[in-house]
């Protein structure tokens, strides 16, 4: 069972990119690129700081500014230059790559002897609970400060914004800015993920962020074929699935491995498992209807 | 039909519970590579054939070897180390650095026998006060070699201006590449040659960046190991061909696919001489006498059909591959 709870924390641990790309994908309608360059970025500041003797407390406020200065970036080439989002998103993620060698100065660090998010709940003596206690928590926090964000006013605009641009600016709001925070808040939630995931699988690698984004659209695609077959209308309990779809998509992949698939089927496996997930409840609504 | 609607989750639990492990005596061996390639996974045959000859072989079931590979994907690294980790296998053996550091990271009592990874401080795996992870075994290489593979490219070649030129791409991602691209840097300003790097990515720009080198009027092509190299090897030797630029390297499996000639470790062997190390582990059931080692066969080649094209007369202390 021990694996499956690693397959969890690692979901727990990229459950931060899901909402991330909830944001952007759910309720922007943008699909998001840059994301595969701030979840690096996110890791590559961990590691360097983290060597650094930084105190993890110091090395989170600038992951979280890092990764909203790349979304906002992304944002402004696609509001002010008008630029097609997914085209600002593959130049901000591309430019990424050397901002994240340039920091990192190697292309892989490990983490030995460092600071650790995961050193200050001692619970327990099995280190992976204490890990799996600390990301609750990590991940309960970020999860209310997110839902409250979009219950407030600014909130229903940002996500007013998704559903109709055009009337929400006959409002009298800012869309173009409410994009730039928007996908600012994405990028920042997927550097955290970053940071997560390098101080558990402790290493950072300049290829870590590539084909993340498909873990983050897997995530809420999960999530949003749940939403739909439970016709869940709440902001929280929406918020809640794309964790679990985190969580699902990593034991998917658990799974498949434990099965002991042939390496060679496992992405193949791994995408069948994920379509079944999402279309026996369509097939099965179907048959009902 | 309430019923049905709930059928997938029955399907996916049921998935779940029915994939339990049986424990059985015969030692387990978790084999991880980090991605596939032609010439990188000779090191596995090498390891199991090492394995086998101290009798411990898959088809007498006296032995088990889980073999995951990760297709390149890090989070899928991540969980197969962690299954190795969470099924207490006797032994992992990591191909490549990056399963190599992975697996470092998540254990601190299994043995790893590493192979085709560079020493522990090039990884950046030893402590502050300098050790090396005390579960690391296996076989890895330093920079050192570098050297003597550089170096017999002026003894060969002829400069074709006044100067020798030699052009090599670094993959920027990988920590041993750009190590030694600087290293080569160095010994080439030593030697009087100019050098012209060029940094790739990933196999997809293997040919761009290649020909760009090409257009430099460069004299030989230094293929440095790494996994872009390996991956896009064919592409490489192609346009050096039409170009009529001889190709030079420091591993052995290269040589075989077309570069001139090579000093340098043998990956076949290199996987052959961890998974010694990994049977004499499973025969004593400790560690003890065992660490990890620098790989021992480097073996001088030469490909006699490259070197008939482009007229260069080796050493006699080169062999021809087969």
């Amino acid at each position: 069972m021990d694996f499956y709870l690693t397959a969890l924390l690692q979901g727990l641990c990229l459950s931060a990119i899901a909402l991330g790309i909830y944001i952007s994908m759910k309720i922007f309608n943008i699909p998001d690129i840059t994301t595969d360059g701030s979840y690096t970025l996110g890791g590559a500041i961990t590691a360097k700081l983290l060597v650094l003797h930084q105190p993890v407390f110091v090395v989170l406020p600038v992951v979280v500014a890092a990764g909203a200065l790349a979304g906002a970036l992304t944002g402004l080439i696609h509001t002010k230059l008008k630029i097609n989002a997914l085209l600002a998103g593959i130049l901000v993620m591309t430019a990424l790559y050397s901002v994240n060698l340039t920091l990192m100065g190697r292309s892989n660090i490990p983490l030995i002897g460092t600071a650790s998010i995961f050193s200050f709940i001692n619970i327990s003596a099995d280190f992976n609970h204490n890990v799996f206690w600390t990301l609750v928590a990590f991940v309960a926090v970020i999860t209310v400060l997110i839902g409250y964000l979009l219950k407030t006013d600014f909130g229903i605009a940002m996500r007013a914004t998704g559903n109709s641009e055009s009337m929400v600016r006959a409002l009298g709001v800012n869309t173009d800015r409410m994009k730039i925070t928007g996908l600012a808040l994405a990028n920042a939630l997927t550097a955290l993920s970053g940071f997560l995931i390098t101080q558990f699988q402790g290493f950072a690698d300049i290829n870590m962020g590539i084909g993340i984004v498909i873990v983050g659209l897997g995530s809420v695609i999960i999530a949003e074929s749940f939403i739909n077959w439970l016709g869940i209308t709440s902001v929280w309990f929406s918020l809640l699935l794309v964790l679990s779809g985190a969580v699902i998509f990593q034991c998917v992949l658990a799974i498949t491995l434990s099965i002991g698939v042939d390496p060679i089927l496992l992405k193949l496996v791994t995408a069948v498992f994920v379509l079944l997930i999402v279309s026996l409840p369509r097939l099965s609504f179907k048959s009902s209807a | 039909m309430k019923i049905l609607k709930y059928l997938p989750l029955v399907f996916i639990l049921g998935l779940v519970l029915s994939c339990n492990s049986k424990k059985s005596d015969v030692p387990v061996v978790g084999f991880v590579d980090a991605f596939e390639d032609a010439t990188i996974s000779q090191a596995r045959t090498g390891f199991t054939d090492a394995l086998k000859k101290s009798g411990f072989s898959e088809d007498q079931h006296t032995v088990k070897i889980e073999y995951r590979n990760a297709q390149g994907d890090i989070p899928t690294l991540t969980q197969i180390v962690n299954q190795f980790v969470s099924e207490k296998v006797d032994l992992m053996g990591t191909c490549t650095t990056l399963s190599t550091v992975s697996a470092l990271q998540k254990t601190k009592t299994i043995p790893i026998f590493a192979m085709v990874s560079p020493t522990p401080e090039r990884m950046n795996v030893v402590s502050s006060t300098g050790e090396a992870p005390a579960n690391l075994f296996g076989a890895v290489e330093e920079l050192a070699y570098i050297d003597t593979s550089f170096n017999i490219i002026p003894k060969l070649l002829k400069p074709k201006g006044s100067k020798l030129v030699i052009g090599m791409i670094y993959n920027q991602s990988e920590p041993q590449s750009a190590d030694a691209m600087n290293r080569i840097k160095s010994l080439a300003d030593k030697a009087n040659v100019t050098l012209i790097a060029l940094p790739l990515n990933s196999s997809a720009d293997a040919q761009l960046v290649t020909k760009s080198l090409l257009g430099k009027n460069i004299d030989a092509f230094f293929a440095n190991p790494d996994n872009t190299v390996f991956a896009s090897f064919e592409t490489i030797l192609k346009s050096c061909n039409q170009a009529n630029v001889p190709i030079f390297t420091s591993e052995a499996g290269l040589v075989k696919r077309g570069a001139v000639a090579a000093f340098g470790a043998d990956i076949y062997q290199w996987g052959y001489q961890a998974g010694e190390q990994a049977a004499q582990f499973l025969k004593m059931h400790k560690t003890d006498g065992l660490k990890w080692e620098m790989v021992k066969v480097r073996k001088r080649v030469y490909n006699p059909e490259a070197a008939k094209k482009y007229n260069i007369t080796v050493p006699l202390n080169f062999e021809a591959v087969k």
